[in-house]
């Protein structure tokens, strides 16, 4: 049987216990987590009402020419909404004459067009017969909402 | 715009109405326009028993005639200018 050698035990020892020494590669550092980005699009301002003026007359800007809540019994009355916001854009005006607890509907009409920009849009009533004095109101909604963005009680007489 | 739809019938003859009674509103004219290009401007109307679109026609814009202005603004829900029926909300071009 062939003996081992006293340098050769030592080298081994050597090699195993440099092994036991070296420090283990460490695993490549996990990818950074996926980095998110805030849109810096911004979303077109949603349609809406921002006021509606009375009067009984309009200039070619559709704006009512002098602010009343008070009519006669032949004006025409006008509101005039102004709107803000883009998109398909669909405004309905219904007018009521309100008497204590009832209301009787005047007349309802509606409007749509395409908003990219403030806009100013009338309405307008007229009764050949004269209107009943009394309160009346209009109320202006948006789309197919039931309650309306915007309500103007006026008075005729 | 003549007024039309669901507005309240006509007081019979010319009677005043009395103080529970409202008046009437049925010869209401009415309107609208836009700043915005393009912008349409209609009335509904909802239609009742014995209705066509030529009666409707006549009642709004004054000729039976025109009843395809209204067929034109409604083809989203007529398929047949023969076929409404009561209950159904129309849209009623504006006077041009």
């Amino acid at each position: 049987m062939k003996r081992i050698g006293p340098s050769l035990i030592a080298a081994t020892l050597v090699v195993a216990l440099g092994g036991i020494g070296c420090k283990k590669s460490e695993p490549p550092p996990p990818p950074p987590p996926p980095t998110t980005t805030t849109p810096t699009t911004t979303l077109p301002a949603a349609f809406g009402v921002s006021a509606v003026t009375l009067g009984n007359a309009i200039g070619a800007d559709k704006k009512v020419t002098a602010a009343s809540e008070t009519f006669g019994v032949n004006d025409t009355i006008y509101a005039s909404v102004d709107t803000a916001g883009a998109g398909h854009a669909r405004l309905r005006a219904l007018w009521s004459f309100v008497k204590g607890e009832k209301t009787a509907k005047v007349d309802e009409t509606t409007i749509e067009f395409e908003s990219a920009a403030p806009t100013v849009s009338e309405f307008h009533i007229s009764k050949p017969g004269g209107w009943p004095k009394g309160d009346y109101k209009v109320e202006i909604f948006v789309g197919d909402a039931t309650t309306p963005a915007m309500t103007k009680a006026f008075k005729v007489g | 715009m003549v007024a039309t739809g669901d507005k309240n019938p006509a007081a019979p003859g010319n009677k005043k109405p009395a103080d529970d009674e409202m008046p009437d509103f049925s010869d209401v004219q009415s309107g609208a326009s836009s700043t915005a290009p393009a912008a349409q401007a209609f009335e509904t109307y909802v239609v009742v028993k014995g209705d066509t679109l030529s009666k409707i026609a006549k009642r709004v814009y004054g000729s039976a005639n025109s009843w395809q202005k209204i067929f034109e603004a409604n083809t989203d829900v007529l398929k047949d200018p023969n076929k409404i029926f009561p209950g159904q909300k129309l849209k009623i071009p504006a006077k041009s």
